[in-house]
């Protein structure tokens, strides 16, 4: 582990909802625990709360019942200590800033020393070689995407909340990502929280898929994923692999199903 | 908003030399020198060969009156700016004064230059004080709008970011919102600069010893059409150097175009409280007004505080006569404004649209028009009396070019803005130019001329009134100056009051105008 990184932390969540001022229930009385250093992959329809659920995680959202414990402190106390860090789904990269500087400016407002070689290295991570003085507006969106990705790990932080990080990022460099991303929270000990629409990558990334509802998100199932690590590319193509695909479609499906019944009962 | 100015200007980075404008301005000045030679016994227009002739003759008393204008300008602009700043820095840490401060920013605004500056000639004698103020006041207003456009511009992802490393507000205000507000900052300076040109000459035409507003004021006395036009053609070339000063800076600071974009249009909140907060202005406003009475002891004599404005139009015995003479000069004037601003407005959007259909127009005019729309078109105010005479003519051409700048600049770019997706689908639909036009275009258009017609109603005030104290001698602008010389202060007061109001009032009615046209073409424009 990186002398400079922070440990992994235990999230638990109790009772967590929110209802936003129009009266939208984006999130409904949610339990669930996050082992330390563990990836966890939330999968659910489009607009059932995934974001919401990790804003109120990451203590950006203040949730309307309920309560997040991150190490066993509200998110504040991790905030404060800039022990987290979020790949927005937007990238929000700020236009003025080169994608080095998007990096660096993580480092600062996390307070930490900002080492060029260590940014070098997490550029060349993402794939961004040769990009590193390029601004926003001069990359794609996938570009801007593992950009983002780049600036959330910068701060080796023990919780990574990572929001549809390759919603735009091109088929092979999302397996080229899938393979080297999980190797650094690994070697850092991360806790990360993923957030995707892809089935398999929530397979393949993670040692525990959620499935939720749709809105407002509930657990359909949850599934523990018990592939060997380091993972490949072609291990998603493994019996076991696809056997668990299948089941995290099907819960997808039945929650998708749970949901239309009482609206046909109207 | 911000993501797509920083995203747009990016594309335009890229040097290479156009010849459009300087096509334009070539045959701009080829045309004027021959008018020049053809007019010579006209005694109204002098070639630029004329000109040139002129400034090599009487270069010393040019650069002289130039650096005092210079000096008075800048040091206006560095004041005026600096009250912008705090402004939009208290509308930031106090939300809720925001309302407050542009209602209160937008009277003082609207305060009639031309009277303004005899009565702070009163109160600073001779010297640079009120050159200096009324350059301030020219530019502040210019800054403050586009400033707090430009505070607010920041989408909320980037302040979850601050907030997500644990930092609160003042990280956010240094990393994210002062970085985001810089394209508009300099936007408004860019078109301050040349705006405080502007004030530093009307308060030296006030009456001062020494400046380009003097040499200004003599020149048309004496009916010297060199001096005049040289006087008119060096105020132009420093405005036009300003703007491209400070946009060639912006280019430097930000490496990129600033944004053209102004102001934007009222929220419903806004509207819900419109009638409170108007009623909270003008309280402050009358207490700021007779505080500074109070506070700097000012003589009774020339200092009117608001119980004596409404003595002098309502209670004194010759109140009745006294509306009587203000509402005849209103009217006098209205007969100018009217027409002058409702033909800038058109012009300028009708001129816009056009280019839109001639896309290879469009490359000449706009470089052209954006320089010239920073040109204090008042400080030509002589050569348009001398060209069109001192009759209805030439005071409705002066408000309709006022207006017509601007107006055409925010029309172009507004018609600019329209989302490339939007005419995709309407290409493939086959629909016509005319048909874009009708439907895509210009209600893209519509948010940029009502934010230009809005700002055009003090810029217009300021042109009909600077325009009637030089030169026709009628009207409300006239009867200010004449007020000014006779001491007759309870007038002068009176009219300052009644004009900056109407000039308030009629800003709140295109707003007024501007949100029933916007809800009704582009709904999607109020937020
Ligand atoms: N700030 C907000 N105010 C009001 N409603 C909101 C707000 N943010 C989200 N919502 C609503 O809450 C619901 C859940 O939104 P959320 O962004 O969490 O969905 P999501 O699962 O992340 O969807 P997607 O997969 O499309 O990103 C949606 O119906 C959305 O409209
Ligand atoms: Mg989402």
């Amino acid at each position: 582990m990186a002398p400079d990184s922070t440990p992994p932390p235990e999230i638990v969540c109790t009772g967590i909802a929110k209802t936003f001022e129009g009266g939208t229930k984006a999130v409904q009385a949610l339990d669930l625990t996050f082992a330390a250093g563990q990836t966890t992959a939330l999968v659910g329809p489009s607009g059932c709360g995934k974001s919401t659920l990790l804003r109120m995680i990451a203590g950006l959202e203040v949730p309307s019942a309920g309560e997040v414990l991150i190490g066993g402190a509200p998110p504040a106390e991790t905030l404060r200590k800039a022990g987290l860090s979020v790949a927005f789904q937007d990238p929000s990269l700020l236009p003025w800033r080169s994608v080095r500087g998007n990096i660096e400016l993580a480092l600062s407002l996390a307070r930490r020393p900002v080492d060029a070689t260590a940014v070098d290295q997490l550029v060349t991570l993402v794939g961004l070689d040769g990009f590193s003085d390029a601004r926003p507006a001069e990359l794609s969106g996938g570009m801007r995407q593992r950009a983002a990705i780049a600036r959330a790990l910068a701060t080796k932080p023990g919780l990574l909340l990572l929001d549809e990080p390759f919603g735009a990022v091109d088929e092979l460099t999302r397996q080229q990502l899938a393979q080297d991303l999980p190797r650094i929270w690994e070697a850092q000990g991360t806790t990360t929280l993923l957030v995707t629409h892809s089935v398999s990558e929530a397979v393949l990334l993670s040692d525990r898929v959620i499935v939720l509802s749709p809105r407002p998100a509930k657990v359909v199932a949850d599934i523990s994923i018990s592939l060997p690590r380091p993972r490949t590319t072609q291990m998603g193509r493994s019996n076991e692999a696809t056997d668990l695909i299948d089941a995290v479609f099907a819960a997808l499906a039945e929650g998708m199903a749970a949901a239309e019944r009482p609206l046909a009962a109207q | 908003m911000t993501g797509l100015a920083w995203r747009r200007v990016r594309a335009r980075r890229i040097p290479h030399i156009r010849v459009g404008p300087w096509l334009g301005i070539f045959v701009l000045f080829a045309g004027w020198e021959l008018a020049g030679r053809l007019l010579t016994d006209a005694f109204v227009l002098a070639a630029p060969s004329d000109i040139l002739r002129y400034l090599s003759t009487e270069w010393q008393l040019m650069t002289r009156a130039l650096w005092v204008t210079l000096g008075n300008a800048a040091a206006g602009f560095v004041i005026g700016n600096l009250a912008a700043l705090s402004l939009a820095g208290l509308a930031l840490v106090w939300p809720r004064s925001e309302r407050v401060v542009t209602g209160l920013a937008l009277l003082v605004f609207c305060l009639p230059l031309v009277a303004t500056g005899p009565i702070l000639r009163v109160f600073f004698g001779p010297g640079s004080g009120p050159q200096i103020v009324l350059a301030a006041l020219a530019v502040y207003y210019t800054t403050l709008i586009p400033l707090l456009v430009g505070l607010r511009a920041a989408p909320d992802s980037w302040f979850d970011l601050v907030r997500s490393y644990g930092r609160g507000r003042f990280a956010a205000l240094v990393h994210v919102r002062a970085m985001a507000a810089l394209p508009y900052l300099f936007t408004g300076l860019q078109i301050a600069a040349p705006a405080a040109f502007l004030g530093a000459m009307v308060g030296e035409f006030t009456g001062a010893e020494r400046g380009m507003g003097v040499l200004t004021i003599r020149a048309l006395r004496a009916l010297d059409v060199d001096m005049t036009w040289a006087l008119a053609t060096v105020a132009t070339a420093v405005a036009i150097f300003a703007y491209l000063a400070i946009g060639a800076l912006a280019r430097r600071v930000l490496l990129a175009e600033p944004p053209v974009i102004l102001a934007t249009p009222m929220s419903d909140s806004a509207k819900r409280t419109a009638w409170r907060d108007a009623g909270l202005v003008a309280a402050c406003a009358i207490m700021a007004w007779a505080g500074a009475i109070w506070l700097f002891d000012l003589n009774p004599f020339f200092a009117k505080g608001p119980g004596q404005v409404f003595d002098a139009l309502f209670l004194a015995s010759d109140a009745q006569q006294t509306r009587t003479v203000l509402g005849d000069a209103l009217t006098e004037t209205a007969l100018f404004l009217v027409p002058g601003y409702l033909a800038g407005l058109l012009a300028g959007a009708g001129l816009a649209v056009m280019l839109v259909l001639v896309p290879a127009l469009s490359s000449i005019a706009m470089p052209l028009a954006i320089a010239l729309r920073s040109v204090p078109i008042v400080t030509t105010a002589p050569l348009v009396v001398l060209l069109l005479g001192r009759g209805a003519t030439g005071t409705i051409t002066l408000v309709a070019v006022m207006v017509f700048f601007p107006t055409l600049v925010a029309c172009l770019h507004g018609l600019r803005q329209t989302p490339g997706q939007v005419l995709d689908v309407f290409d493939s639909y086959a629909a016509g130019p005319f048909t874009r036009l009708i439907r895509v275009r210009i209600p893209a258009m519509l948010p940029a001329f009502f934010a230009a017609a809005r700002m055009a109603v003090p810029a217009s005030v300021l042109a009909v009134t600077v325009a009637e104290w030089l030169a026709t001698g009628a009207g409300i602008g006239s009867l200010m100056a004449l007020s000014a010389s006779l001491s007759d202060y309870d007038m002068l007061w009176s009219s300052v009051v009644i004009v900056s109001v109407l000039s308030a009032v009629g800003y709140a009615l295109v707003s007024v105008i501007e949100r029933r046209v916007l809800a009704r073409y582009a709904p999607e424009q109020l937020s």
